[in-house]
């Protein structure tokens, strides 16, 4: 248990238990800039050109010219801070995963990502293998999984359509789950890779800027990571070696 | 052709001694040996043509306590595949690298080293490269029961649809013990 | 010299930034468009190059190298935004007569400054490459690029792009006058736009989109917004050159876009040239023409 109660800076209206903010509460001005952005960004997904495990081979047909997925407005991009959109195309061997943690946290939110086949709900084919994970959720939050081993380019892009359906409706907010629970997140990752594991990333903090922060946020797991923050303290930018995140609103 | 292969290689092994040698298919041919002559049969018979190493596989023999270890070596003049065996004890569980010899035995080797535990004595780089973030004991052990390690590890969706039990309830479902497939204990 | 109008001058440095966003984020749509349509695909839909840019201005997160990586990109934008100024259009000639053609080379090549110097605060190494591929290539078309101009300007007498249209509206076309130096300077336009084969300072695959690494919402979405002006100003630039400019819009625009559409349509059929390919290229073919037409011109 915690012992320091941390200020809640989250709006009066946010349920924690709930993924979604109660939406009658925004202003009419905030309301109708959200509806606006969520429509551009549905229709502007930018995918990340890398797949894990089996279902990489799904993606190059989805998006060239037989089904062609730049009609849907989503273009393959090469570089995590350049995408919005995360495809888990099959199993994730634990060393894959760090990989993948390290490349969801660089990406900029708003962020989705999507999981294919049966792998990566309950394990599919390789259930008891030592090497894969069994469920993607409780490394990641996953907004969408299509069934199939590996589903065709007709099902994947109908999952992209639903994607977009769930952008437009504003339900699409699994990346604000990760801020709200990151401890149990941490708990999990951490039972894979050893208690020394991290990323650069600083989650605590994006999610007190993002007014996420809740009590599930900080835990015993994120306690663990203060002994590392000095290593990542604020240098000048000219000897910077590491990018360092800083948040311009 | 096959006789020509092994009139030259029984030339070979007559040089080496305790050395079994049978052609099993066209172009296989199975060689038993003693565990301290292989890296010898193996710079002779690099001298002899066969100068690339397909693989070096491992096989965990726990009723008897030991590894097999088969190298296989191919060569392009004969088209034939000599696998050696050799038998190394568990205990020790120690051999010597063939890198010296066969430059990409190293990555076997690591590998071996990686899922069975063999140690290789001079083998220049033994880092586990598949399993890097691995903290338990060699996975291809038969002592090793992955089933069980996957049940502590990781824990699993709770997904109890109807239709499953609708299948259940007309005397379908997972197929009794005596008929599902047993895995070869040997 | 016409007589300057303070509040004229003020419309037009806001209308004619504006006119070439809207006609830029046609020209990429067009882009898009051909390449699917060469690819035997339907591309994107009409509103996507305003969807993308309307998108990456909407990310929640912001990612900042620094302050000089914050003002790079303004200066990225601003280049392209000031040298509108001095472009002559239907009915807006803005500071065209007091600046001249000149100026506006000059001010083209800010834009490319500001992404060296943007992206040279990006820690990664990537961008790097692709920055010093990206400065190789300029230094390659910018030679037959000032040929084509020096050449043009003797021609035509004088360097105010204003008159320049004049005179071609009067007499024949830079086209006809100047065949030779007009298709070098279709050549090295190709060059600075960037396309095929000419793409290796973005290279997707290779170096991770180069200089576009580390850049996302604000940032890619102002690159997005650089993209419709570069094709704009571009194409703008040679029509006014070799194409007659127009009197009117309706005469303006399709010759803006049929210049546009030739690299379009040209860049989806070829690989890319590595750097020191490109530069070889570009110092022997369109320079070599340029200096030929160069020379026409001056003995004429």
């Amino acid at each position: 248990m915690v012992d320091k109660t941390i200020p809640i800076h989250a709006d009066s209206n946010t349920d924690v238990t709930c993924r979604n903010i109660d939406k009658e509460e925004r202003t009419l001005w905030r309301k109708v800039i959200d509806r606006i952005a969520d429509h551009c960004r549905a229709r502007s997904l930018f995918v990340l050109h890398y797949c894990t495990g089996c279902g990489a081979i799904e993606l190059p047909p989805a998006i060239t010219s037989r089904f062609d997925s730049e009609r849907l407005g989503m273009q393959p991009m090469v570089s995590p801070r350049q995408a919005d959109l995360l495809l888990i195309t099959g199993y994730l061997s634990v060393k894959t995963l760090k990989r993948v943690i390290l490349s969801y946290e660089q990406m900029q939110s708003p962020k989705y990502v999507i999981g294919f086949g049966s792998c990566t709900i309950n394990g599919g084919m390789y259930w008891n293998s030592y090497a894969t994970i069994k469920r993607l959720e409780a490394y990641i939050p996953v907004d969408l999984y299509i069934a199939g081993c590996m589903p065709r380019p007709e099902a994947v892009q109908q999952s992209f359509i639903k994607l977009m359906e769930q952008i437009d409706n504003g339900e699409a907010n699994a990346w604000k789950d990760y801020y709200r629970n990151y401890d149990r997140y941490l708990a999990k990752q951490q039972a894979l890779f050893g208690d020394e594991w991290h990323t650069h990333v600083d989650v605590v903090a994006e999610a007190e800027h993002y007014q996420l922060l809740t009590e599930q946020t900080t835990g015993q797991h994120t306690k663990l990571l203060e002994k590392f923050a000095n290593q990542y303290a604020m240098h000048d930018f000219s000897t910077v070696q590491i990018p360092e995140e800083e948040k311009v609103e | 052709m096959s006789e020509q292969a092994i009139d030259k290689l029984s030339s070979v092994f007559r040089e080496v001694p305790n050395v079994q040698f049978k052609q099993t298919h066209a172009r296989r041919t199975e060689v038993k040996l003693r565990a301290d002559t292989l890296p010898a049969i193996l710079a002779l018979l690099k001298g002899r043509s066969y100068i690339h190493l397909s693989a070096i596989s491992c096989i965990d023999r726990p009723e008897f306590d030991e590894f097999e270890l088969v190298y296989h070596i191919w060569s392009h003049e004969e088209k034939n595949l000599i696998s050696a065996h050799i038998k190394i004890p568990k205990k020790p569980g120690e051999f010597v690298s063939v890198h010296d010899i066969y430059t990409p035995a190293a990555y076997f080797e690591r590998d071996i080293h990686e899922m069975f535990g063999v140690k290789f004595e001079g083998a220049p780089n033994l880092k586990p490269f598949v399993l890097t973030e691995w903290q338990g004991p060699p996975p291809m052990l038969k002592s090793f029961d992955t089933e069980k390690y996957v049940q502590d590890t990781y824990d699993w969706l709770d997904y109890q649809p109807q239709w499953w039990k609708e299948v259940q309830e007309k005397g379908g479902g997972y197929a009794p013990e005596d008929r599902r497939a047993v895995i070869m204990e040997d | 010299m016409e007589e300057l109008k303070l509040s004229e001058i003020l419309l037009e440095m806001v209308a004619m930034p504006l006119v070439a966003f809207i006609v830029g984020l046609f020209l990429v749509l067009m882009m898009r468009r051909v390449k699917a349509k060469i690819e035997r695909r339907i591309g994107p839909p009409f509103f996507q190059p305003l969807y993308d840019i309307m998108k990456l201005y909407n990310k929640e997160t912001q990612v900042s190298h620094g302050y000089m990586h914050d003002v790079a990109i303004m200066l990225l934008l601003g280049g392209y935004i000031a040298s509108e100024i001095f472009l002559p259009v239907p009915h807006m000639h803005g500071l065209a007569v007091q600046g001249d053609l000149l100026t506006l080379m000059y001010l083209l090549m800010v834009p490319m400054l500001g992404m060296a110097l943007g992206v040279g605060q990006c820690a990664n190494p990537n961008a790097s490459i692709g920055i010093s591929r990206a400065l190789s290539s300029m230094l390659a078309y910018d030679i037959p690029f000032v040929i084509v101009v020096a050449g043009a300007a003797i021609m035509y007498g004088t360097t105010n792009l204003v008159e320049i249209v004049e005179i071609q509206q009067t007499t024949e076309w830079g086209l006809f006058s100047m065949p030779i130096l007009a298709l070098a300077g279709l050549m090295s336009m190709h060059a600075m736009l960037g396309k095929e084969p000419f793409e290796i300072y973005v290279a997707p695959s290779e170096i991770a989109t180069g200089p576009m690494v580390e850049m996302n919402g604000k940032y890619m979405g102002a690159l997005f917004v650089m993209q419709c002006f570069q094709l704009y100003t571009i194409g703008a630039l040679y029509t006014v050159l070799f194409l007659g400019g127009g009197v009117a819009w309706l005469t303006f625009l399709p010759k803006i876009f049929l210049v546009i559409f030739i690299p379009v349509a040209i860049t989806n059929l070829y690989g890319r040239y590595r750097t020191d390919d490109a530069i070889r290229w570009l110092w022997k073919y369109p320079t070599g023409i340029a200096l030929i037409g160069l020379a026409v011109v001056m003995f004429k």
